[in-house]
């Protein structure tokens, strides 16, 4: 066997081996929070563009569009802690592009993702008031929570490449 | 207006090839280009897209100009049909060759695939989706999240595109200086480069006036395609 071919069955079995480690560390209940993890989180923010894309409009349709999507946002950060798991990163061998770093610092993610709820919280309340200016504003504060959490525990290659 | 290429002793003949809109549109293009690039990697999104906006209305400029400015900036001046493109690739590799008067045939398809790739980074650019909703393109609201997802992706993979095809310009004009002797570079700078022997050609200036009113065109369309568009939904 060439020296080359040697390298590549090693290469594969190193593979295999971690790819059989990582789902015993990881367990069954840990992997399967990714999927639907990955959905909620883009649901959100699918949620936060119909926000921002009605506030572009001279009218805004508050009762069928803001407000069911303020609500969607607010709902779903509730429960946005509870989507990370220790062992549902890049360790699981599925492709995820939450960083190591969530388990890391996870005080700092839990204090990020707290204010990530302040944010929606406080979008809720806003659009209560169906005032524009204001919504607008705290969408973009909503915005800002987001990305301080993506910043710092989003791998970049999800700017790369095509999440489906 | 036109210039007059004028004779030295040594009957070589200073031309003028370059009109200053055409060079202006050029390095602005070269400049924005690399701004753009910066402020990606560097998450500076909003001078991203401050940059993109610029980029679209210098090629939009670009492309009007191809067909009313000065006689080497249009497009019939120097995009001829491929067999014309095949005799000059034949002869590429002649040190001597002839000087081109504006845009070699050759250079004619570097022109086309520039624009055409500029042009679509920037058209992605526009529908693209940012997650966090900060930076989103200005016509994203006319796509789902997840199509508008998918097209930030193919602008991201679109710009390694543009990427290539500069490389490729950049060493076609390396090998215009270095093997042929040929400096392409100097004459986009300045306007004009000197050619051996007595010359008849001389650059049809266009005027200002349509520099103008193709600028309002253009900033016209990159008003509607930014802002302007809401007003009417």
């Amino acid at each position: 066997m060439s020296r080359f071919g040697f390298r590549r069955i090693c290469g594969a079995a190193v593979a295999c081996f971690s790819a059989i480690a990582a789902g015993a560390i990881a367990g069954p209940a840990e992997v399967a929070q990714i999927k639907p993890r990955q959905d909620k989180l883009r649901d959100m923010g699918g949620a936060l563009k119909a926000i921002d894309d009605e506030l572009k409009k001279r009218t805004v349709d508050w009762d069928n569009v803001v407000l069911p999507n303020v609500q969607t946002l607010k709902d779903r950060s509730g429960y946005l802690l509870n989507w990370f798991p220790k062992g549902s990163g890049p360790e699981s061998g599925v492709k995820t592009y939450a960083l190591p770093a969530i388990w890391q610092k996870y005080d700092d993610f839990v204090k990020l993702g707290k204010a990530m709820q302040g944010e929606t919280a406080k979008l809720a309340q806003v659009a209560a008031s169906k005032e524009m200016d204001a919504l607008r504003a705290q969408s973009l504060a909503t915005g800002k929570a987001c990305k301080a959490r993506h910043d710092n525990y989003r791998s970049p290659d999800y700017e790369k490449e095509n999440e489906d | 207006m036109s210039a007059v290429p004028a004779m030295d002793e040594a009957s070589s003949a200073r031309l003028r090839i370059w009109d200053g809109p055409t060079r202006m549109m050029h390095w602005l293009l070269v400049v924005l280009i690399a701004v753009c690039w910066w402020t990606g990697i560097q998450d500076q999104l909003q001078w991203h897209l401050y940059a993109g906006y610029a980029i679209l209305w210098i090629v939009l400029l670009r492309l009007y100009w191809g067909f009313v400015g000065s006689s080497t900036a249009r497009f019939a001046h120097f995009v001829r049909g491929p067999r014309h493109m095949l005799d000059y690739a034949r002869t590429l590799h002649h040190r001597d060759s002839a000087h081109s008067y504006g845009h070699n045939p050759l250079g004619a398809i570097s022109v086309l695939v520039m624009l055409g790739v500029v042009l679509a980074v920037v058209g992605l650019g526009l529908f693209a989706v940012d997650v966090d909703g900060l930076y989103s393109g200005p016509l994203s609201s006319f796509v789902s999240f997840r199509t508008g997802r998918h097209l930030a992706h193919l602008h991201y993979q679109w710009f390694e595109y543009l990427l290539v095809v500069i490389a490729l310009h950049l060493a076609a004009v390396v090998f215009y200086y270095v093997y042929k002797r040929q400096n392409l570079v100097f004459p986009m700078i300045s306007g004009s480069k000197t050619v051996p022997g007595p010359v008849e050609k001389e650059l049809q200036t266009a005027p200002f006036w349509r520099l103008a009113v193709g600028a309002a065109i253009a900033s016209a369309i990159v008003w509607m395609v930014v802002d302007g568009i809401y007003y009417f939904l």
